[in-house]
């Protein structure tokens, strides 16, 4: 199944909807912690988000990056599946643990270019508030769908 | 032999005591009469003597060996039967004279008897030393079931117990359709074709490939695949109406799932660089709209629109790769058809605009919500106007249409007025890798993208169609079912969970099979 074009995640939608755009709010001073090891595509999105008014922090190692989350002054994070250390799967499980993050505010987004078995994937968009295929999306669209996540 | 000679000296014996007893008799009577007659003693001695002796011994002998020789036979005739005495030969009943009719009917009754105890004795040789049946079918290294009129689980074997992980009790007397989960591969399933067979077929087989059975507390990956087959025979005498036979492939069908992992393994190497170039192309338009010549910015629209085709393609590739392994899944979702369609023409506006063709809309305004699983149409929307553009020819329109037919369908056409496809590719179009000799020198493409595109159609249960001429362009179309019809047929095999599940020729959940 193509990953991102599921309906509560659909960028394209949003992208020509002039509605959306109207109603757009300002995400000044809204933070992102960008959970990525590939360098040129941090670059990229950091440019993009520092450009629609967020700060961003890029965090290449899986165990840093879930440590960081868990101090919880973010407010979206973005998460990659294949980073160092740990998986991207663990860090969104250990941040859906109860016990080890009993308060998390920010909405976490799994970004991927991996392909997952679709019971793998199911289980790991349920416990994720978006689920985007990095390849299917340019770093504006990634933008105008972090826009549209109630925060 | 000693029984026969020891009764042979008891009548001898007893015949001689008699005999002794009349010589006495009849010297006592000869001395009476020397007494009182003239025969002179020694005379009437010697006479009655040799009279009575001759007379004693013949009738002795004769007597004897008339009693015994009946007996010898019937003697004999049970040796012959004896198996370690069968050298001793049949009795000779030609020669008895005495009871020969008696004789011969009682041994030709004892033959009888023995033949029986030969087929008996047969029988228990047999079974000592070849297995039972039952032995047989319960070590079979398949596993097996054997149902009864009732679909009851009457037997099942060794194999199938450990294969399906369960104990006798929780199988056997059971409804086979409590006792195992199996999915099958396509809507052909175990339970419909039984129900077919039972009103239309006295004996029925059938095979099914590529069967998963669900056994509770395994990951998906680890489920066991095998072939399935299934002898119906209508009243058997036994009881036994149907047997299933499973044939494990786990192996073979689970190495199929590591070349998916290829595909899955060579997508994601794809995608990385795919991501970086979309990115920095897009960071290009930004930064140098409005800043460089109407030339080079067609050029940037233009790699936009190259490297969006190229994430397209890895997705019909994952996709094909899906089908091809039975993985391919669809949710279908009550959707508004002008909704998805507009969009999506929208997307493609972009891709047909670099080559200066125009996308025209056309959509009815009576369409009902479709059931569609919103990804997979999108890609065949998306692929049949990536064709129209594609094969266009310097023609500068396309038109896509949407409306509702007589049998209540969603039909969408999309219409070019390019190249046209030739008679002979017509039949081939949707074969998988298949593109024919000219626009394989002209036109990039892998063949697959008609491919997927009719196998997620039919999978939603529509039907794609062409219409070609060459040198007049052609018009693709599929239909679609209503959200209600697929709602309805999915009441039917009565399904709980709220998404509707489909595939390609991927798991279909038997769902008759998990009513309890």
């Amino acid at each position: 199944m193509e990953p991102n074009n599921t309906t509560q995640n659909e960028p394209q939608n949003q992208q020509n909807s002039p509605a959306s755009a109207s109603t757009r709010q300002a995400p000044t001073g809204v933070k992102v912690l960008c959970s990525e090891d590939e360098h040129f595509i941090s670059e990229l999105y950091v440019r993009a988000l520092t450009n629609a008014g967020y700060t961003v922090t890029v965090e290449v190692d899986g165990l840093r990056g879930l440590n960081l989350a868990q101090s919880d002054q973010f407010d979206i994070i973005l998460l990659d599946l294949m980073i160092p250390s740990i998986t991207g799967i663990e860090v969104l499980r250990r941040l859906r643990d109860q016990t080890e993050t009993p308060h998390l505010r920010a909405k976490i987004i799994i970004t991927t270019n991996l392909e997952q078995r679709e019971d793998i994937r199911e289980n790991i968009e349920r416990q994720a508030d978006g689920y985007l295929v990095k390849a299917e999306i340019t770093p504006r669209e990634l933008v105008e769908f972090l826009e549209t996540l109630p925060l | 032999m000693d029984q026969l000679q020891r009764f042979k000296r008891q009548i001898r014996n007893h015949l001689l005591f008699i005999l002794v007893a009349d010589n006495a008799f009849m010297i006592v009577s000869a001395w009476y009469a020397y007494v009182h007659k003239h025969f002179s003693v020694p005379q009437t001695m010697v006479l009655s003597g040799i009279t009575g002796f001759v007379l004693s011994v013949g009738f002795t002998i004769l007597s004897t060996s008339y009693l015994v020789r009946p007996l010898q036979a019937i003697w004999q005739a049970i040796l012959h039967i004896s198996p370690d005495t069968a050298e001793q030969g049949a009795p000779n009943l030609q020669k008895l004279p005495l009871g020969k009719d008696m004789v011969t009917n009682l041994v030709s009754h004892i033959y009888q008897l023995a033949s029986v105890m030969d087929a008996v004795a047969a029988t228990t040789k047999a079974e000592q030393s070849a297995p039972s049946h039952d032995f047989i079918a319960t070590n079979l290294p398949l596993p097996l079931l054997v149902l009864d009129k009732q679909d009851m689980v009457i037997f099942a074997n060794q194999d199938a117990l450990k294969y399906f992980e369960k104990e006798a009790d929780d199988i056997v007397g059971k409804s086979v359709y409590s006792a195992v989960d199996m999915s099958f591969t396509n809507e052909h399933t175990f339970d419909k074709w039984l129900a077919d067979a039972k009103a239309n077929k006295p004996v029925a087989a059938q095979t099914w490939e590529r069967v998963r059975i669900n056994l509770p507390n395994h990951e998906q990956s680890e489920l066991p695949l095998c072939d399935l087959a299934a002898y119906y025979n209508q009243g058997n005498p036994e009881g036994l109406e149907t047997m299933l036979v499973f044939f494990d492939h786990t192996q073979q069908y689970g190495q199929d799932n590591q070349a998916m992992s290829f595909v899955a393994l060579a997508v994601h190497e794809l995608r990385t660089p795919l991501t970086l170039l979309r990115g920095y192309i897009e960071v290009f338009e930004e930064e140098l709209h409005g800043k460089v010549t109407q030339e080079l910015e067609g050029y940037m629209s233009k790699m936009a629109v190259a490297a969006q085709q190229l994430s397209t393609f890895t997705n019909t590739i994952l996709n094909v790769s899906r089908i091809e392994n039975d993985q391919f899944v669809l949710k279908l979702n009550k959707e508004s058809w002008p909704g998805i369609l507009k969009s999506t023409v929208a997307d493609l506006q972009l891709r047909a605009s670099v080559r200066g063709i125009t996308l025209e809309l056309t959509v009815a305004s009576n369409l009902p919500p479709v059931g569609v699983d919103r990804t997979s149409i999108y890609e065949v929307i998306s692929n049949l106007i990536d064709n129209a553009i594609k094969y266009s020819n310097g023609s500068d329109r396309i038109i896509v249409k949407s409306y509702l037919t007589h049998e209540g369908l969603i039909e969408t056409t999309v219409q070019d007025f390019g190249v046209g496809i030739p008679e002979a590719a017509m039949p081939h179009l949707f074969d998988k890798f298949y593109r024919n000799q000219r626009s394989r020198a002209q036109i990039g493409g892998t063949g697959l993208g008609l491919y997927l595109a009719k196998s997620v159609v039919e999978a939603h249960g529509g039907a794609i169609w062409v219409r070609s001429k060459a040198g007049e362009g052609s018009t693709f179309g599929f239909t679609l079912l209503p959200y209600d019809q697929v709602a309805d047929a999915q009441k039917t095999s009565n399904n709980e969970s709220a998404d509707i599940v489909r595939s390609a020729h991927g798991w279909i959940k038997n769902h008759s099979l998990y009513r309890r």
